[in-house]
């Protein structure tokens, strides 16, 4: 009889947009090739507390769990992916997002499409390879089009919507001179918007705003972003996982293209 | 000379081949004008397209139209682009960077990984964990894999001569991989693939140009040609030679992106209030600088492009292109490279105003390349 594989799903969140995709792509491409699929919960970013026993893989989605609880898993032996998020002491195989095309679309847009010269940008989370990557394309982007680079234009964000809205109150008291916002993820960008028509900014006429990443709250909110389609980073980090419990040596990064979605935000 | 024979199999191949050729360009999409187009006898290509049916790369599709003298009307038979895949590889000082392609081109996964000064065995080892990286991604039969190097490289032999940028010589790496993967593997030089590329599923595969020459300035530099649309290619690194007379010194002590490092840092002491950093230095500061008129991006530019102008005008005094892309990191420089270099040509040399110029950035396209260079020599179809 075949014997049944069961790949493990750790997430922080099965019900954020961002995991609930990667969840639906990997399990159905996973199950469709005769695997079981366990959701595994990691809520505290601390070490889990649930056993691999029994596991043939498993996919980790972003950093819901220390990176030296990944390295011991690693050293097991036991097949690995880790979806949006990267480790550099070991090689163990990711998917992510192309954070580089994303932020280079969304610059090009509000320059090139919605005349936009001062751009604020509200950062992600430094410590995770996606908030790094966007913030060093958004300041190269800024350099491609020979725009001013304002450090009071770099708002911390840590892609949480409250502490990006924080920021950009706080630069609101002091300075208004900008005419857009790059988000590091949309729902800062919804909060952003939130903050400026407190004060009676108008978006987009005043200020542009657009934001990385989509959902259905961002499609109603008519925001304009860049999204890689994650039902389809899923179903390649399925791919990955299954590769590597049927012998394939996988290292390196699997890049998931992003896509302009041109709504009411911009321009 | 002696000729030799072609045995029945490498006839078989040959007119498999036109029969493929002739319906992927658009010429024929019936038995009848396959026979007409390729002068092969009707049950020849009755035969060779009922095998290419059965190995999924061509499809019926429907009748045609009858012809004016009436008749049964042909069925018609299409080119599949998405039956195989292929695997284009580029191979560059510090990274692998793959495709996966169907056989027009058109890319399915991106997978890369970063060598940070791997070994030549850990580097090799890290170019297969790439390949199966895409390998877990295939969503029809693997066809072929491409791999594009940096440096001198015999594209007949699959052998890497020498790339000083890696540090790899006489490696036969098209062999290596093909007994590991037992697929067909091709490897050429990566800047004679982006020429390659531009050719087969670029910008220049739809207009007149006919001799493509691409000049790759980044870690080293180097040079591509695709000539007659691609029918002969070679490319190699031109970092050692002395293209000028007044400067005694090759290529790369001027112009590889190390040389560029230490020529900022020295002309930095003569420009103290310089806003360009002391650490992680692209050519994106360069140009962000200069239009801030900052005099040691100026100094520093105006040197890079005097350089890169002589060697454009001396490559087109030798070879006589159509069509010159300027590739590699240096087009961040922007249109101030593009403008300056074309002036320089047109001004020196006046028998070059026919020549076209573009720029492109190469990871992509080289890969691109190492496709097209595995679907050409595979299906003859590019």
């Amino acid at each position: 009889m075949k014997r049944t594989h069961r790949l493990g799903i750790v997430t922080n969140n099965p019900n954020q947009a961002f995991q609930r995709d990667i969840i639906l792509g990997a399990s159905t491409t996973a199950e469709s090739n005769g695997y079981e699929v366990q959701i595994l919960l990691a809520p505290q970013r601390t070490r889990p507390n649930f056993t691999v026993e029994g596991l043939s893989g498993m996919l980790v989605i972003t950093n819901c769990v220390p990176d030296d609880y990944l390295v011991q898993i690693y050293k097991t032996g036991l097949p690995l992916s880790l979806a949006s998020h990267q480790l550099d002491s070991i090689p163990v195989p990711s998917l992510s997002p192309d954070n580089f095309e994303g932020v280079q679309l969304l610059v090009q847009h509000l320059v090139e499409t919605c005349q936009r010269k001062r751009i604020a940008f509200i950062q992600g989370d430094l410590s995770q390879n996606d908030g790094i990557r966007r913030d060093m394309t958004f300041r190269r982007e800024l350099m491609r089009y020979n725009l001013p680079i304002l450090p009071d234009f770099f708002l911390k964000g840590d892609f949480e919507p409250v502490v990006a809205g924080q920021s950009l109150r706080q630069l609101l008291k002091r300075r208004q001179d900008f005419d857009a916002i790059v988000a590091s993820d949309y729902l800062m960008a919804l909060e952003a918007i939130v903050a400026l028509r407190e004060l009676g900014l108008r978006v987009p006429e005043d200020v542009s705003v657009v934001g990385f990443g989509d959902a259905p709250e961002a499609e109603i909110a008519g925001l304009t972003t860049v999204a890689a389609d994650v039902i389809e980073l899923g179903r390649r980090a399925a791919r990955q996982l299954m590769g590597q419990i049927e012998g394939l040596e996988i290292s390196g990064l699997t890049l998931i293209s992003s896509e302009l979605l041109i709504r009411k935000t911009s321009c | 000379m002696k000729l030799r024979k072609a045995t029945r199999g490498q006839l078989k191949w040959h007119n498999r081949q036109l029969i493929l050729r002739a319906i992927y360009d658009g010429i024929a999409d019936n038995r009848a004008a396959l026979s007409q187009e390729t002068g092969l006898a009707k049950p020849t290509v009755s035969e060779l397209v009922a095998e290419l049916l059965q190995e999924g790369l061509l499809i019926e599709d429907g009748l045609g139209e009858s012809t004016d003298s009436g008749g049964k009307r042909p069925t018609i038979i299409k080119f599949v682009p998405n039956a195989r895949q292929v695997i284009g590889i580029s191979v560059t000082a510090d990274r692998i960077f793959g495709i996966l392609s169907n056989l027009n081109g058109d890319i399915s996964a991106r997978h890369y990984a970063n060598l940070n000064n791997a070994t030549q065995q850990n580097a090799i080892d890290i170019l297969k964990q790439v390949v199966n990286g895409l390998i877990a991604q295939l969503d029809a039969p693997l066809l072929c894999i491409g791999v594009g190097v940096t440096g001198v490289v015999d594209s007949a032999n699959g052998i890497i001569h020498a790339s000083q940028a890696l540090g790899w010589f006489n490696i036969e790496l098209a062999n290596e991989l093909h007994q590991h993967y037992q697929k067909p593997v091709y490897i050429g030089n990566n800047t004679e693939l982006t020429a390659i590329a531009q050719f087969a599923f670029g910008k220049q595969a739809h207009d007149s140009t006919r001799n493509l020459m691409v000049l790759l300035v980044n870690d080293g530099v180097e040079i591509g040609v695709a000539w007659e649309n691609a029918t002969y290619h070679h490319g190699g690194d031109i970092g050692f030679l002395h293209p000028s007379v007044e400067n005694a010194h090759p290529l790369n002590d001027s112009l590889s992106w190390n040389a560029i490092i230490q020529k900022c840092e020295a002309l930095r002491a003569q420009y103290p209030n310089s806003i360009l950093p002391t650490e992680g230095l692209s050519y994106l500061h360069i140009k962000y600088a200069m239009q801030h008129s900052d005099a040691l991006a100026i100094a520093l530019s105006d040197q890079i492009i005097q350089q890169v102008s002589h060697i454009v005008l001396w490559a087109i005094a030798f070879l006589h292109p159509s069509h010159v892309t300027l590739a590699g990191t240096i087009v961040d420089l922007g249109d101030t490279l593009m403008s300056s270099v074309i002036s320089q040509v047109q001004q020196s040399l006046p028998q070059a105003q026919s020549v076209t110029f573009s720029m492109a950035h190469t990871t992509n396209m080289s890969a691109l390349g190492a496709v097209a260079l595995a679907i050409q020599k595979e299906l003859d179809v590019i």
